[in-house]
């Protein structure tokens, strides 16, 4: 789904530059358009927001 | 709760006179109707044939209530408030699919396809989807109960109903006979009839054979009025039967196949029931159909009607020519008791209109129906003080 791939390389860029905030904005979006989606990626996209402490 | 005196109705049907005018054409009184014989029993909502996969919703506005039918993962049918958590917003505009999971169109909170709250996106700001005072486990999607039985799902708004396996006991057991799998007809097996008047005229109409031989006299030529019998179950369903159902041909020879196991009962009968309140079923050898009966208001009513079928194979095009003609059929029969109900819809405007005499040998379905809604309304105790 081009949404999700877009969010998560726009999340990639933003964190490559170590700016987390805008990494987690953007990661969320990805992980919820992989999850209405039944993105297989949603789980990893969950994995990381939690490990950032941004998800449950 | 209605003001109305409702003892008469409650009389034998030799004595007893119809609902009062009120219960027809009044906002209160229907107000009255929605949450005492709708809510608070099983009311018919959608089908399962209109969300046959995980991931399908079918929104329903149920008498102002919004409603959302969702087939999970499970392949199972839950009912939920179709009303985010978050700020009200309407979850499901329209039937298909939602996906993997309830996305809200506003804020994007998502709920699994069995209500729990699985993602409240930026709730604690840009980035951050979890804060302290929002507990996901207690914000899941409100789920109204809800039961399947013959594709039907029905509801019980106010929660207080029996279990529907006892509130349906009786009827379940008449046609145990047909507790077999249905399989809808497809597209030109549904249609819908909007119709201008109150939703009990369709019942009241559908559960007496009483008006077979004047508003279908189609029916004359092999289907007398003496071939019919009525069927009463006071407080649960009335309706009426046949003995002399004939199965639709092709035009080469053929028939559906016929539901597995049946007795012989069922070679030429054929039943016709109103489940209170709002379901109106039809039961024959070869096919089944259901008819739900959505109030929209005090005079307005949809009838959706569903046909079903005995094998999945019936769907198929070869089969497109003989469901036609018995959709065909059943829409022309059901067309001609349209200008019934809206007639009796506006009959309920005059004023010097008792509720009706009914036929002691004829009405006992209808009468049956009135008294169950008496009852719901003004329950025997109340009646007596």
């Amino acid at each position: 789904m081009a949404l999700v791939t877009l969010y998560a390389e726009a999340a990639a860029q933003a964190d490559a530059q170590e700016d987390r905030d805008r990494a987690a904005f953007f990661l969320t979006h990805a992980y919820v358009f992989a999850l209405e989606a039944g993105d297989a990626r949603a789980k990893q996209f969950h994995a990381r927001l939690k490990s950032w402490g941004r998800e449950e | 709760m209605s003001v109305t005196d409702l003892s008469n109705v409650l009389k034998p049907v030799s004595q007893a006179r119809g609902l009062p005018n009120d219960h027809y054409i009044s906002d209160e009184v229907f107000a009255s109707e929605r949450d005492a014989v709708l809510f608070d029993t099983w009311a018919g909502l959608t089908v399962g044939a209109r969300l046959p996969e995980p991931g399908d919703a079918v929104p329903v506005t149920f008498l102002g209530l919004p409603l959302v039918a969702v087939r999970g993962k499970d392949g199972g049918i839950r009912v939920f408030q179709n009303t985010c958590r978050h700020r009200g917003m309407i979850l499901v505009e329209k039937p298909g699919k939602v996906g993997n999971v309830i996305r809200c169109p506003y804020h994007s909170w998502c709920y699994s396809l069995d209500g729990n709250l699985v993602t409240t996106p930026h709730v604690g700001g840009p980035g951050q989807n979890t804060h302290d005072e929002i507990d996901r486990a207690t914000l899941g999607l409100i789920e109204i109960r809800s039961h399947v039985w013959r594709d039907v799902v029905f509801v019980n708004v106010s929660g207080t109903a029996p279990a529907f396996e006892d509130y349906a006991a009786d009827v379940i057991a008449r046609w145990a006979e047909f507790e077999k799998p249905l399989y809808h007809g497809g597209p030109e097996s549904r249609f819908q009839f909007d119709v201008a008047c109150n939703w009990k005229l369709a019942v009241e109409n559908y559960c007496e054979s009483y008006h077979l031989p004047w508003v279908h006299p189609g029916l004359n030529s092999y289907s007398r009025l003496e071939d019919h019998y009525n069927i009463e179950a006071p407080g649960r369903f009335s309706g009426q039967g046949t003995l002399v159902y004939r199965p639709t041909l092709s035009e080469d020879g053929r028939n559906f196949p016929d539901f597995e196991g049946l007795s012989e009962q069922w070679d030429a009968g054929a039943e016709y029931l109103a489940f209170y309140p709002n379901v109106l079923f039809g039961v024959h050898r070869d096919h089944a159909y259901a008819i739900l009966l959505e109030p929209v208001a005090k005079d307005h009513t949809i009838e959706h009607v569903e046909i079903y079928y005995a094998a999945p194979e019936v769907a198929w095009p070869e089969w497109e020519d003989l469901r036609q003609t018995n959709a065909k059929m059943w829409y022309g029969v059901f067309e001609e008791d349209v200008f019934v109900v809206e007639g009796m819809q506006r009959g309920r405007h005059g004023v010097y209109f008792d509720g009706g005499k009914f036929s002691p040998a004829m009405d006992g379905p209808t009468h049956c129906f009135h008294a169950w809604v008496a009852e719901r309304l003004q329950p025997p105790a109340a009646a007596a003080e």
